[in-house]
């Protein structure tokens, strides 16, 4: 097994341990609110904090979502121009557009460290929990290493001989 | 170079990047995010790039997506379209096109609890094209039926698009579901009229045969109901005022889960493959959301609205001939842009130049979406008529392109009576939320 395999298996561990994180956040999510409506309307008692919480769910499942759409190249893109060009030239393109997401994702990581340190050094709170803010900066950050670590693998697979343009990955 | 001369030349490098097969939220994202450098200074672009992604992902008003994408998943593994379409030809039969007209009411009430357009093609072309081919029906009319009644869910609430475009345009959820309702209904009539006109006219295209007593009818309905509750429970809901949007997605996702796994219409290993797909989905649509914020700041940023504004003004044209340019860019740009694109990248540019002429948010969020609904049906890229395409190998595309042509003639007359009627959008919303 070459390193380029190995590397791809652990993407594949990682994005499936992430997207378990979402699933779970998800189905949390789900559930706080629809505890929330019944305790309100049926107790007059709402869970104290269902709106901080759903927020910081809603955080996890998006941040940690990510790794499995990219793993899985369900990004959305037009594909108007695989009509037009050659089956190389489609390759070549989703290539470029590989290394753009490494790019892109890495920038946006770089940009959000700064904003994440200012919620540390501020304190910052969530209102009704009193949870740090900076917590959640982290687990968004800590989740995007784990989507660029993916989308760094999916880019240095082989793409298949058969035209389907999707690149090869275990399940 | 000026702030409008910038904007416009970042728009024209977002449409050769997406061409060239960038996927979207890249597109969006580097546009936005160099823009913003240019006009704003790089200290401003990272202030921007850093923040969005948060922001976003912690919008408490964004968590109905995920839910209602849940919800119709769930909806699809539980093979309720397939329960829809045996109850609908049973109420709707007894007349020419009945079979037409029957898949585009299964299309309808699957859309009332699934928000996506392409799933409901997917999931109407297993489940009702093989029925409307033994019935001896056309593959063109059976095709056309199938990919016009699969775009009437972007507007039928729950609607995945309404809550992004609210979430770009900065509008009430509840508003703009509240809006698609109506004229949803409308375009669903509208579609079935067109089928039963072709079959009329062309009898040998849909030779019905079937007719059932109205004891038959009431039975068909004992599957099926329990989902259209579900349906009436949440936006019911949502528009009563007793749940917020995101707390009715979540009822209306537990629900749907609940219906699936205790009617034993779905195993634990549905659910999760409904659920992880759900998951999948829904990365793409917040990453891309994300991007189109940058996007949305670089576009207010470059004072496109204004420049557009401006241009109209000295042409000395009117709204009316304003908002006709608007439709017919939207039928350009349904031809090789798929539906959140157009949304993310025209309305921040259109929306404020609407406003001025005096048109409403609401009303034009509709427009929109009916003209995002033709892009999903009309040739040459039609991205439902790829899926059914994709779903039936054996019907040629040259079939799906000719038996959608009619259909498309209902959305454009929908088009015309929202302009002579904006009540159709407008007057729910009104109703409810004053």
């Amino acid at each position: 097994m070459g390193v380029r395999d190995g590397l791809l298996r652990l993407a594949g561990r990682v994005q499936r341990v992430q997207l378990w994180l979402a699933v779970v956040a998800l189905v949390a999510l789900m559930m706080v609110t629809v505890v929330d409506v019944f305790m309100r309307y049926l107790f007059n008692r709402p869970i104290r904090g269902s709106f901080d919480a759903v927020e910081g769910l809603l955080l996890i499942f998006v941040f940690n979502s990510m790794a499995a759409t990219f793993f899985s190249r369900r990004n959305i893109v037009i594909d108007i121009i695989d009509s037009f060009i050659p089956r190389r030239s489609s390759a070549a393109l989703i290539r470029i557009a590989d290394v753009l997401s490494v790019l892109v994702l890495a920038l946006l990581m770089w940009a959000m460290w700064v904003p994440a340190t200012q919620s540390y050094a501020y304190g910052e709170l969530k209102q009704d929990l009193g949870l740090p803010i900076f917590i959640l900066w982290i687990a968004a950050l800590a989740s995007l290493v784990g989507t660029l670590f993916c989308a760094v693998a999916i880019a240095l697979t082989r793409l298949p001989a058969d035209g389907s343009l999707t690149a090869e990955r275990p399940e | 170079m000026s702030p409008p001369l910038i904007g416009l030349s970042g728009i024209l490098v977002l449409f050769v990047l997406l061409i060239l097969r960038v996927p979207v939220w890249i597109a969006l994202l580097l546009v936005g995010f160099v823009g913003n450098a240019v006009l704003l200074g790089w200290q401003g672009a990272f202030a921007l790039a850093g923040t969005a992604p948060y922001d976003v992902a912690s919008n408490y008003s964004l968590s109905v997506l995920p839910l209602f994408i849940v919800m119709g998943e769930v909806a699809s593994e539980s093979r309720l379209s397939g329960e829809l379409f045996k109850a609908a030809r049973v109420l709707v039969s007894g007349f020419r096109g009945g079979l037409a007209v029957a898949t585009l009411a299964a299309s309808a009430l699957f859309g009332a609890v699934s928000g996506s357009s392409l799933a409901n093609a997917a999931t109407m072309t297993r489940m009702a094209l093989p029925e409307l081919r033994k019935a001896g029906y056309d593959d063109g009319l059976a095709t056309g039926c199938i990919a016009a009644g699969g775009s009437t869910d972007i507007l039928i609430p729950p609607s995945i698009i309404l809550v992004i475009y609210a979430a770009v345009a900065e509008l009430s959820v509840a508003k703009l579901l509240a809006a698609g309702l109506i004229p949803g209904l409308l375009l669903t009539g509208l579609y079935m009229l067109v089928a039963v006109g072709v079959a009329y006219f062309r009898p040998h295209y849909a030779p019905d045969r079937e007719h059932h007593t109205w004891r038959e009818r009431i039975a068909a309905m004992r599957e099926p109901w329990q989902f259209i509750a579900l349906f009436v429970l949440t936006i019911g809901g949502i528009y009563a005022g007793v749940f917020s949007p995101t707390e009715a997605a979540s009822i209306g996702a537990f629900g749907a889960i609940l219906l699936g796994i205790l009617g034993r219409r779905m195993g634990a290993r549905d659910l999760l493959r409904a659920i992880e797909n759900s998951v999948v989905v829904s990365g793409a649509l917040f990453v891309i959301v994300m991007s189109a914020n940058l996007l949305s700041a670089f576009i207010v940023q470059a004072h496109l609205p204004e420049l557009l504004l401006d241009g109209a003004r000295a042409m000395n044209v009117s709204g009316l001939t304003v908002m006709i340019f608007i439709i017919v860019g939207y039928i350009i740009l349904g031809c090789f842009l798929e539906a959140i694109g157009m949304i993310l990248i025209t309305v921040p540019v259109f929306q404020p130049l609407i406003k001025t002429f005096g048109y409403d948010p609401i009303w034009f969020a509709i427009i929109v979406v009916i003209m995002v609904e033709v892009g999903l049906i009309h040739p040459p890229v039609g991205m439902n008529l790829f899926v059914i395409q994709a779903q039936a190998p054996d019907v040629k595309i040259a079939s799906i392109y000719r038996g959608i042509v009619p259909f498309l003639l209902a959305p454009l007359v929908l088009i015309v009576l929202m302009f002579l009627f904006p009540q159709i959008a407008l007057w729910l919303p009104k109703a409810l939320y004053g």
